[in-house]
This record gives structure tokens, sequence and C-alpha cells, in this order.
């Protein structure tokens, strides 16, 4: 843990009373990642939405577009544990689960690259050099390939 | 020391040309409230964070937001790559055309070009995360107007997702500032 190995002078009750405030519910507080994904927030009790609207269902078209977006839904859940961390280091649960779905999406990444291709550069390692290969993420394909 | 991975935050796939809501989005690549300044104000500030909270958390929000500037550019290329001319210039885009073409550039809704200007660096934490509470909220306010505005579900969609992210990062900035307002950081 970050401040037991730096032994750094700080008063980690300082950020307890907050934890409690929010009511932080080992059950129910933190939402799967599938949901989490579509609110933009990973936390149940934070999530504010917009007058009546919440969030719009995602449509993927076939078995890559299901893939990636389920690899985007696991990086999601990461960053936003992440930045809950960098605030509650000291949260088991936030911890373990960050630990847990950074090892889920590696086996689905591992998974997508296999078939499709690499999703970052230091992982084109096959015969031929297919980083350059569209689809680039902004690239406009009519609903085919990037959900 | 960053890394691309080439996939976005959050799936954009626009099928329907709409020139209009491109014009208004180009407030959230290159306006006072865009992701761009997002990305750039925290960037800046965290060189100056006094602890290991401020630098970990101003640096992490900057990634994303820098994620943000690219969901953002790509909605705004995708709703005008198969524009014509006559029809980028009925949409109020003419001037936009003749200095970028159809070329992705951040300006605000009204074609005024970025500047660092929209954002500051004072050396003072508590005055910068501060500035990063507003500047939340104000891209929140930018997001709904712009969700008042949206018609078609593939902007829509977006649109409330990346909303739903300046609350989260307004949450965590928040945390940071009462943290450091303990701890006595600051000139005041």
């Amino acid at each position: 843990m970050l401040f037991e190995d730096n032994n750094l002078d700080i008063n980690m009750s300082l950020f307890m009373p907050d934890i409690n405030f929010k009511n932080f519910n080992r059950d129910t507080n933190i939402l799967d990642v599938e949901e989490g994904f579509l609110r933009g927030n990973m936390f149940r009790n934070e999530y504010v939405p917009y007058k009546n609207l919440t969030y719009l269902k995602l449509n993927p078209k076939n078995d890559r577009e299901k893939l990636l977006q389920k690899i985007m839904a696991y990086t999601f859940a990461i960053t936003d544990l992440n930045l809950y961390l960098d605030t509650h280091p000291d949260n088991k649960e936030a911890f373990d689960l960050f630990k847990k779905y950074i090892s889920d999406k590696k086996e689905l990444t591992k998974e997508y690259m296999r078939t499709y291709g690499p999703l970052t550069v230091t992982k084109t390692t096959g015969v031929k050099y297919n980083w350059l290969n569209n689809p680039w993420p902004w690239d406009k394909t009519g609903g085919s390939m990037y959900v | 020391m960053f890394k691309y991975v080439k996939y976005t935050n959050y799936p954009v796939n626009i099928c329907k040309k709409d020139l209009r809501m491109a014009k208004y989005l180009m407030s959230q690549f290159g306006g006072a409230n865009s992701e761009l300044a997002a990305a750039l104000r925290y960037f800046s500030q965290k060189f100056n964070m006094p602890d290991e909270y401020g630098k970990a958390l101003l640096n992490d929000i900057a990634n994303e937001e820098i994620g943000h500037c690219e969901v953002i550019a790509t909605m705004i290329h995708q709703l005008t790559k198969d524009a014509t001319v006559k029809e980028l210039e009925e949409a109020g885009l003419g001037g936009h055309y003749v200095e970028h073409g159809k070329g992705t550039y951040p300006t605000d809704a009204n074609g005024v070009p970025f500047t660092v200007t929209y954002f500051s660096v004072t050396g003072d934490p508590l005055a910068d995360i501060m500035e990063d509470m507003a500047a939340e909220q104000k891209a929140r306010a930018v997001y709904e107007n712009l969700i008042d505005l949206a018609e078609d579900d593939d902007v829509l969609r977006v649109l409330l997702w990346l909303r739903q992210r300046e609350v989260v990062h307004f949450n965590r900035f928040k945390e940071l500032y009462e943290y450091y307002k303990k701890k006595g950081y600051g000139k005041n």
C-alpha cells in the first residue's frame, strides 16, 4: 500500500469520514462492470442523471464489437476505481476489484488481439506489421466496427 | 510517458451526418470549458501538487481527459466527414472550411480558436484545485446544454456518458480539496 511503503506523515482518518458519509456499502455501492460502464460511473451513490435521462444502451453488431465493448468496459471500470483509490487508497473492496478487473481485462485483450490484431503497438508481434491497419478509433465505418 | 491504446474511452459510431451538432460539439473540443482545456489544466498543475494524493489524482484525471478529447474530436469528424462544401456553408461552417477545410481543429462553438488562457496554474494547490472543481461543474453544464440540443441517440449516448464523468471528477477533486484544506496546504 502506498502509505505503508512510504511511511508518510498523513492522517488517514481524514479520509475515513468521507467513506462513512457516503454510506459505503460493500454489497450495493460498486456497480458491476457493464452497468458502471453504461452509466459512466462505477459508484451507485454518486450517480447523478440529467433530468430524466440516464443512459442509452450500446448495440454491438458482431463478435468483434462485443468483445471490444467488453474490453472498453473493463478499461473504464479500472480507470474509475483508479481515481477513487487515489483519494481512498485504503479501501480494500475497491482495490481488490481493481486488481481483479486488471486480470480479467488482460485475458479479454489477449483473446481480442489473437483474432483481430494489436491494440497497442508493442503487441504487434505477428509475421506482418499490422499496427497501422484500419480501422483507427475515429474512423467512420458505417456502424460496423467500433460499436 | 504515454502509451496509445487503439480504442476510445467510450464507443463512438455516428452514422448520421449532422453539421449543426458538429458545430456545437466544438465547444467541448476547443472551448473555454473543453476537454482539451481540462487535460492541459490538470497536466500542467500536477507538477506543483504537494503530496502523492494530488500528484496521482491530477495525473490520472488529465490522462482520462486526453482520451475524452479524442472522443469529442471523433464525434465531430464522424458528423462532418461526408458533408459537401455547400452543406458546411449552410450550417454556418463556411468560415471553418476556409481556415481548416474538413479538418478537425480545436475551436469553440462560435469558431474561436483554443487558447491556454482558458485555464490557470497559480502555484497554490488549493486555488488550483478549486479551479478544477469549477471546471468540472462548467463542463457538466455545457454538456447539459449540448444534451438539450442533441437529436440523434448516437450523439446523445456519448454526451450523457461524458457528462457523468464530470460529476465523478468533481467528487474526486472535492475530496482532494477538503483533505488539502485540513492539511493546511495553500497560502490562505
